[in-house]
């Protein structure tokens, strides 16, 4: 896992407190998002401030892990050295059940997808410290 | 009582350079020879231009600062100034803002110019587009603005059955456009269908032939008053209509990928041209990619929702047919001048100059800008002098 040379979040001391918890969350292979407890929206991406009432106040919520296929692409042209040798990959838009969409890939054959089809929730354990979200088709 | 802006303002001059890959260029001299020739074309005096706003190139040095640097290298003190950074959308919004300044008496004479080397200057587009480090798309693979268009493209075709074919016959139409203009960067390089068809995927659904070009060029744009403009050397093109509008939420939206916020841009310009889509004859619609042109189809009403990928497949968008769209070659064949040469082709339609390309008694033209990551968006009316 220590030869893993695509990208990975940066995680240092200027690395803002939330997107620590986030990956420290997925470390644990948990998928979570700020819950605003003010009026109970779920804002993603991160931001400072509930995007309904402009609350702080937040609580992480963990997502179901439960999503349908919104929209993916398949990348052939290589924009990074890295992901250029597995072209062509995939990026998909998943739409969770519980309202934001999530930018992840899709691990499964092309000649499975479609749009709307039932994904869950998988983690990628790339190195020691940092898992990445993506899905499979659902079981 | 709301005033309205309709047939105040005109585009009076208009300069651009040559096109395409210029060694040796800089963002700054493309956009100085292009304000010259608009200067030139205007018939004024560069001492006349009080008004200066620019759009930083990619390969511009100042960022938001540029205007500074622009006006104290053509030995300008501007009345009004400023640069606005918004990629495809900036042209449109600049010339906006020169009309409200106008209007309001700030300035008299404001040039809008755009100048980058993106071709020789070696510009990447294909950064990771959003997220700060620690959530980078990249994480997961996403580069580039490509992608993005993809996304919404496969979502139109699966929910209306959209067909690549169709945008393939959007891209030869384009390109036949271009090869009627000789300083299109595509000149005299016919493509048809299956050309399209066979070129190689970039971002799929993407081909490479669904995608703009990287260039180097200059345009500036000049306008004033429509009383002032009536003594001046070239017939005006009054503007007519003007909206904007913008989308920063994506992904708390289910429907950030049929980009709502061009529909709010189009109403407006449409309610203060008080036109509808019959009334206009040719249209410049931005199209950094094939599918761009198919939102602005229906977010204008020339279809409906999901209707656009038939009305480019049965070449409705080619001249001679019920509604030309990029009558000089576009983003996708002309050159990538960020949407600014969509409105130097406006104009050039309205005063009849189009040589080849022209769309006969053509009276009103539909322009429309968008940047960034799909976020900012703005149309423009153009009604020629009758």
């Amino acid at each position: 896992m220590a030869d893993y040379t695509k990208t990975l979040p940066t995680l240092d001391e200027r690395t803002d407190e939330e997107s620590l918890a986030f990956w420290a969350a997925a470390h644990d292979h948990k998928l979570v998002m700020q819950r605003c407890t003010a009026c109970s929206h779920i804002r993603w991406p991160i931001g400072p401030v509930c995007t309904q009432c402009l609350a702080t106040e937040f609580e992480w919520q963990e997502m179901s892990g439960k999503g349908e296929l919104h929209t993916w692409v398949n990348f052939y042209q290589g924009f990074h050295p890295e992901w250029a040798k597995e072209s062509p990959y995939n990026v998909a838009l998943v739409k969770l059940e519980e309202g934001p969409i999530f930018l992840s890939n899709v691990v499964a054959d092309d000649d499975d997808l479609a749009v709307g089809i039932a994904l869950e929730l998988i983690f990628d354990d790339v190195t020691d410290d940092v898992s990445i979200p993506k899905f499979k088709l659902a079981d | 009582m709301a005033t309205t802006l309709k047939d105040e303002i005109a585009i009076v001059g208009i300069g651009k350079t040559p096109q395409g890959t210029i060694e040796g260029s800089t963002a700054l001299g493309l956009g100085i020879e292009a304000f010259k020739n608009a200067v030139d074309d205007a018939g004024l005096d560069k001492n006349q231009i009080d008004g200066i706003l620019t759009h930083p190139g990619t390969t511009s040095p100042e960022g938001a600062t540029h205007y500074l640097r622009f006006a104290q290298a053509v030995g300008l003190n501007p009345r009004y100034t400023h640069s606005l950074v918004m990629g495809g959308g900036s042209g449109g919004a600049l010339i906006q803002s020169a009309a409200m300044a106008i209007e309001h008496g700030l300035a008299d004479y404001v040039a809008c110019i755009f100048g980058d080397s993106a071709r020789t200057g070696g510009t990447k587009f294909g950064g990771s587009m959003a997220g700060g480090n620690a959530l980078s798309q990249g994480i997961w693979g996403m580069f580039g603005p490509h992608a993005n268009s993809a996304m919404g493209l496969r979502r139109h075709m699966a929910l209306y059955g959209t067909t690549s074919e169709q945008l393939g016959h959007l891209a030869m139409n384009i390109r036949n456009n271009a090869n009627l203009n000789p300083d299109a960067v595509m000149y005299d390089r016919e493509i048809t269908v299956e050309d399209h068809q066979n070129s190689r995927w970039i971002v799929e659904p993407l081909h490479l032939l669904d995608c703009c070009l990287i260039s180097d060029g200059g345009v500036c744009i000049i306008v004033t008053s429509a009383e002032r403009a009536k003594d001046l050397k070239q017939k005006p093109v009054y503007l007519s209509g003007m909206g904007q509008g913008y989308q920063a939420v994506s992904f708390e939206n289910d429907d950030w990928w049929y980009l709502e916020h061009q529909k709010s841009a189009l109403a407006d310009a449409f309610a203060m041209a008080e036109a509808t889509t019959d009334d206009i004859d040719v249209a410049q619609l931005y199209d950094n990619f094939t599918i761009s042109v198919l939102f602005w189809l229906e977010h204008a009403g020339f279809v409906g929702k999901g209707e656009a990928g038939p009305f480019v497949g049965e070449d409705r968008t080619a001249l001679g047919g019920e509604l030309p769209v990029n009558t000089a070659g576009g983003n996708l064949s002309e050159s990538y001048m960020e949407g600014w040469l969509h409105i130097y082709e406006g104009a050039v339609q309205m005063r009849g100059d189009g040589g080849p390309r022209q769309v006969e008694g053509a009276n009103l033209c539909l322009t429309t800008g968008r940047g960034l990551n799909l976020n900012c968006s703005n149309a423009l009316i153009m009604r020629n002098d009758g």
